[in-house]
C-alpha cells in the first residue's frame, strides 16, 4: 500500500528518556503523517506510555527531539488532546460540566463547548450519564469520558494511551468505530498492547519492545513480510530439549516454525492442507500434542517472529 | 473567562465537598461558643446570705425595720452596677447556712442583730453608747470570703450613712479605664476567634490547590491553557468567600452569645479578606509540599497550631517587639499574618479604633501575604504545574 506523499505533522529523532540506569525509551525515531493512525504496540514496559509523555510535555526528554513543524508550545497545547493511559477526570463534576469546563480553558466559547459537549457525550454513549458526577461512573464510562475529554477542544492531534484498557467488549466496539470515524479529520497515535486493536485501526504501526522501535510499517505489509496465509499453532507436552530442538531442525527444512516455549508455531499459505502431515511427524518423533490451531495470520504473530516471545498483557 | 470557569468550578467542587466545608466553617462558632461557655462559667460569683433578726422599733407610732431596709439597699446597690458580681439571698436558719458555707455554695453571712433598728434611731438621736453589732461569718482563707465581707461592710457604712445622715470623713472617687471598663473577658477574646475562623480557611485552601495533584487533573491543567496565575485566582477567589462566611458566622454567633460589635463593618470586611487572602497564599505554601488531602490534614496541623497558639488567635499572646519599626513593634509571631489582623481587628474592635490607626498592621498583613503568596507559587508551580 503507498501513501501519496504526506504531510509529516511530528517528527521525532533519537528520543531517549531514562530513568536512573534504565533506558524506558532508547533512542527512538519515527514520524507520524497528518491523518493517519499511527499505532505504537508493545508489552508492558516497552515504553510507550513514557514516549507519549515526552510528545505531550508531561515528561523531558533525556534526549532527542520532537519536532511539531516548529509551532510554539502554546499552540501545540491546544493542537494535541491527550487522553491518559489512567482515567483522569474531576470526581466532584459532572460528565457534562467537566467537558464544558476543560473546553473553557482551551479558550473556547462556553456555547460551542457546551454543544461540543452534547455531541461528545452522544457518539461516546454517555448522554444519560451526562448529569452523574464522574466518581459515579462505571470504569468503561469513565474511559470513555478520559476519550470525550481529550477531544472537548478538537484538537488536531488526538493521542491515545491505551484507549481500549478496561472496555467492556460492547464498548469497546463503539470506541473503535469512533477512533475510526474521527481519522479522517484528525492524526491520531494510539498506543496498544493488544495486536488485535492496533491491527484492525492504525494506519502504521510502530513495534516497541525494551524502549525501542523494532520495526514500522502497515499492519498489511506486516503481517505480509513476517509469512503470508495462515498459522498453525501445535502445542506439545514439554520433553527434553534436545528431542524438541531434533524435531525443530526435522520440521525446519519443510516449514516456517518458530518455538516458543511448549507452542510451536508454523506459517504456510494453505496450511489446511498440511495439517495431518505436520501432526504426524511431531507423533513420530514421540511428542503427544496438547492442542491444535489454525488461524491467520496476526500482528501477534509479527511481534513473536521479531522478539521470539510472545506478548503478555 | 477562563478565570470565570475556574471560579464556577472551585465553587461547585467546594460545595460537593460538604463535610469540609462544615468542617471549617463550624469551627469560630464552635471555639466562640466554648469560649463563652468558659467564661461564663469562671466569672467571679459572690454570694452572700443575711438573717435578718431586726425586731424592728416604733418610731413616734410608725413601725420601722432597719434591717430590712438594708437588704432592700444592698440588693439595690448591687442591681445599679451592672457587673457586680455579688448575690444576695435572704435565709433564716443559721445552722443551713453555716452548712453551705463549708461546702462554699455561699461565700459569706452577714447576721443582723435583734436590736438593729433600735441601735440606728438612738445613733440618729444622738444618744448611742454601744453600736450595734453586725456579725460575718465565713471562711477567712477564702478570697471570695474577704471580697464578699468587704462589699457587705462597705455597703453597711454606706447604709449607716444614709440612714443616720452622718458625714463622710473621706471621700473615694472610682474611675474605670477607658471603654475596656465595659468590656467583658469574652469581648476580649472575640476578635482572635474570628481571626481563628479565617485561619481554618488553611484546610479548604490547601486541598483545594492540592485535590487537583492528588486527582492528577493537574496534567489536564498543565496541559491546558490556562496559567497558573489564573488557576491560583480563581480558587482564591472562592476562598476568600469561604473566609468571609466563616468570620461572619462567628461574629454572628458571638454577637446572639453577647458580643457587641464596634467599629466599621467595611474596615472590618477589609481586615477579613487581607486576611483570607494571606491564610489562602500560606496554604498554597502548604499544597507545594504535600501531595494528598491526607498529608495536608498532617502536615497541616503544624502551622495551624503555630498559628492558633502564638498569634493570639486562641487566647490572647503578648510579647516584647525585638525592635520597633515606625513605632510599630517587630516580633518574631509577627511572621505569622494573623498577628496584624488580631491586632488589627482589637484595635477596632475592642479600643474603637480608626481605619487611620491600624495602617501598620494593613501593610504588614499586605508585605506577609506577597511573601507567601510568591513563595507559593514558586514552589507550586515548580513542583507541580511545569510543563517540560
Ligand atoms: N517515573 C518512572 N520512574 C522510574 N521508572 C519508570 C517511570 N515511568 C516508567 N518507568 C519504567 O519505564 C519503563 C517503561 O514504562 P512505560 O512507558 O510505562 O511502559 P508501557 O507504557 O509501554 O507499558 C518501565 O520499565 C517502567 O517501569
Ligand atoms: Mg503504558
Amino acid at each position: 500500500m503507498s501513501v501519496p506523499t504526506p504531510e509529516t505533522i511530528i517528527k521525532i529523532t533519537g528520543l531517549k528518556k531514562s530513568f536512573k540506569d534504565l533506558a524506558a525509551v532508547d533512542n527512538i525515531s519515527f514520524e507520524v503523517c497528518k491523518g493517519e493512525i499511527f499505532g505504537l504496540l508493545g508489552p508492558n514496559g516497552a515504553g510507550k506510555t513514557t514516549t507519549i509523555n515526552m510528545i505531550c510535555g508531561l515528561l523531558p526528554a533525556s534526549d532527542g527531539k520532537i519536532d511539531f513543524q516548529s509551532r510554539e508550545l502554546k499552540e501545540i497545547k491546544s493542537l494535541i488532546g491527550y487522553c491518559p493511559q489512567e482515567n483522569i477526570y474531576f470526581p466532584k463534576l459532572t460528565c457534562f460540566e467537566q467537558l464544558v469546563f476543560m473546553g473553557n480553558l482551551y479558550d473556547i466559547p462556553s456555547d460551542r463547548c457546551r454543544e461540543r459537549a452534547m455531541g461528545l457525550l452522544e457518539m461516546l454513549g454517555l448522554i444519560n450519564k451526562s448529569k452523574v458526577c464522574a466518581k459515579n461512573l462505571s470504569g468503561g464510562m469513565k474511559r470513555r469520558l478520559n476519550i470525550a475529554l481529550a477531544l472537548i477542544h478538537d484538537p488536531g492531534i488526538l493521542i491515545l494511551d491505551e484507549p481500549e484498557a478496561g472496555l467492556d467488549p460492547q464498548s469497546r466496539v463503539l470506541v473503535r468505530n469512533f477512533i475510526k470515524s474521527l481519522s479522517k479529520e484528525k492524526t491520531i497515535i494510539l498506543t496498544s498492547h493488544n495486536m488485535d486493536e492496533v491491527d484492525r485501526l492504525a494506519d502504521r504501526v510502530a513495534i516497541m519492545d525494551y524502549g525501542k522501535i523494532m520495526l514500522i510499517d502497515t499492519p498489511y505489509n506486516l503481517k505480509n513480510s513476517i509469512g503470508e496465509g495462515d498459522v498453525l499453532e501445535i502445542e506439545i507436552i514439554e520433553e527434553s530439549a534436545d528431542k524438541t530442538a531434533a524435531l525443530i531442525s526435522v520440521l525446519k527444512h519443510e516449514y516456517n516454525i518458530i518455538q516458543s516455549g511448549n507452542l510451536l508455531i508454523i506459517k504456510a499459505i494453505h496450511l489446511i492442507d498440511k495439517i495431518h502431515g505436520i501432526t504426524s511427524s511431531i507423533k513420530e518423533a514421540g511428542f503427544t500434542i496438547k492442542e491444535t490451531k489454525l488461524r491467520e495470520n496476526t500482528l501477534e504473530d509479527v511481534f513473536i517472529h521479531l522478539t521470539g516471545r510472545m506478548l503478555r498483557q | 473567562m477562563k478565570l470565570l470557569s475556574i471560579i464556577i468550578k472551585s465553587l461547585k467542587e467546594q460545595w460537593r465537598s460538604f463535610w469540609i466545608l462544615i468542617l471549617t466553617l463550624s469551627m469560630g462558632p464552635f471555639f466562640i461558643f466554648v469560649y463563652y461557655l468558659i467564661i461564663e462559667t469562671s466569672k467571679p460569683h459572690y454570694d452572700v446570705a443575711i438573717i435578718n433578726n431586726d425586731k424592728g422599733y416604733i418610731l413616734r407610732s410608725e413601725p420601722l425595720n432597719k434591717g430590712e431596709e438594708f437588704i432592700l439597699f444592698f440588693t439595690g446597690s448591687v442591681k445599679d452596677s451592672v457587673n457586680m458580681p455579688f448575690f444576695i439571698k435572704k435565709a433564716h436558719d443559721k445552722t443551713d447556712v453555716l452548712q453551705s458555707l463549708k461546702n462554699k455554695k455561699t461565700d459569706a453571712l452577714v447576721i443582723i442583730p435583734e436590736d438593729f433598728s433600735e441601735h440606728l434611731v438612738k445613733q440618729q438621736d444622738g444618744d448611742s453608747t454601744t453600736p450595734a453589732e453586725i456579725q460575718f461569718y465565713g471562711d477567712l482563707t477564702n478570697v471570695n470570703y474577704l471580697l464578699s465581707a468587704l462589699w457587705a461592710n462597705e455597703t453597711m457604712n454606706s447604709f449607716i450613712k444614709v440612714s443616720t445622715g452622718s458625714e463622710d470623713l473621706i471621700k473615694i472617687s472610682e474611675t474605670g479605664i477607658g471603654t475596656s471598663s465595659n468590656i467583658s473577658d469574652f469581648d476580649m477574646i472575640v476578635p482572635g476567634l474570628l481571626i481563628l475562623s479565617v485561619i481554618m480557611l488553611m484546610f479548604t485552601a490547601t486541598i483545594a490547590f492540592i485535590s487537583e495533584v492528588e486527582n492528577k487533573t493537574i496534567i489536564r491543567l498543565k496541559l491546558s491553557r490556562i496559567s497558573t496565575f489564573e488557576f491560583i485566582t480563581g480558587i482564591t477567589a472562592v476562598q476568600i468567600i469561604v473566609g468571609i462566611i466563616s468570620i461572619l458566622l462567628t461574629l454572628l454567633t458571638a454577637v446572639i452569645l453577647g458580643f457587641e460589635f464596634h467599629g466599621s463593618a467595611a474596615v472590618f470586611i477589609l481586615i477579613a479578606i487581607l486576611t483570607s487572602i494571606s491564610m489562602i497564599a500560606f496554604s498554597l505554601i502548604i499544597a507545594a509540599l504535600t501531595k494528598t488531602a491526607n498529608e495536608v490534614l498532617i502536615v497541616g496541623n503544624f502551622p495551624l497550631f503555630l498559628f492558633m497558639f502564638f498569634t493570639g488567635a486562641a487566647f490572647p499572646f503578648r510579647s516584647e517587639g525585638l525592635f520597633s519599626l515606625f513605632g510599630y513593634p517587630v516580633t518574631l509571631q509577627g511572621l505569622m499574618s494573623p498577628t496584624h489582623a488580631i491586632s488589627a481587628l482589637n484595635k477596632i474592635m475592642i479600643m474603637q479604633m480608626k481605619l487611620g490607626d491600624i495602617i501598620p498592621e494593613i501593610i504588614a498583613l499586605i508585605i506577609l501575604t506577597v511573601i507567601y503568596f510568591l513563595t507559593g507559587i514558586i514552589l507550586y508551580r515548580k513542583r507541580h504545574m511545569t510543563l517540560k
